[in-house]
């Protein structure tokens, strides 16, 4: 895999140097995607680049991965999640409240608008729908290593 | 849980960073077990005793954990 890659294995301060590097190339594509007045080189290129990282990740030598820094990642994870799904979504909602709100009952009724969902709305319904994503990604991953860990095993008596 | 991994580190001439270099772990998780801060799976419970050439209860004793 190593050749067809072209790709090393590292050590671990040699994948440093690469994650920086990487870092540094984002910050340059970032400023062209500003130039350009287009996300499409940022996007691209910051999906590539984690990419990257990632499969450098898988090159080093050193062990910097074991059963107590995945159960550290694990658990940091869980209450990372557990905190930021409630922060996303007020956040989400407070735009969409912002976007969509109209006279109903509470206020009194004004002369109609032209109804604008402002960029508010959009950017919080975009939210909303990210957070339903990631609360499926959870399930999903959830279920497969409940199975994979044996949750919904029979005991054979 | 109890353990002399320090001991038999020590009996077998070995550092922190060369026991954890064997068993495939970081110097980290060696400390960690050391200073019983961290629990290993008993996966690495037997590698440790086998590394050592010895059982389990010679080197992890259980205690109750602290409240």
């Amino acid at each position: 895999m190593y050749n067809v890659l072209y790709i090393t294995p590292m050590k671990r301060n040699t994948f440093y140097v690469f994650a920086g590097i990487i870092a540094l190339l984002e910050v340059g594509i970032l400023w062209i995607s500003i130039d350009m007045d287009n996300p499409l080189p940022i996007q691209i290129g910051f999906v590539v680049g984690i990419a990257l990282v990632y499969l450098a990740r898988r090159m080093i030598v050193d062990v910097i991965q074991d059963e107590r820094t995945v159960l550290i990642a694990q658990k940091s994870a869980l209450r990372t999640l557990e905190v930021f799904w409630v922060v996303f979504f007020l956040t989400s909602i407070s735009g969409v409240i912002y976007g969509f709100n109209r006279p109903f009952m509470v206020r009194p009724h004004l002369p109609p608008q032209e109804p604008t969902i402002g960029i508010f709305g959009i950017f919080g319904l975009v939210q909303l729908a990210l957070l339903c994503l990631m609360i499926f990604l959870y399930v999903g991953f959830r279920i497969y290593y409940a199975r994979k860990y044996g949750e919904f095993d029979k005991d054979e008596e | 849980m109890k353990n002399k991994i320090k001991v038999y580190r020590a009996m077998n001439d070995l550092t922190q960073d060369q026991l954890a270099s064997k068993l495939s772990v970081t110097r980290q998780t060696i400390l960690a077990i050391e200073k019983g801060k961290y629990d290993p799976s008993l996966n690495l419970a037997f590698k440790i005793a086998r590394f050592f050439k010895v059982t389990i209860e010679e080197i992890f004793t259980y205690a109750e954990p602290r409240e």
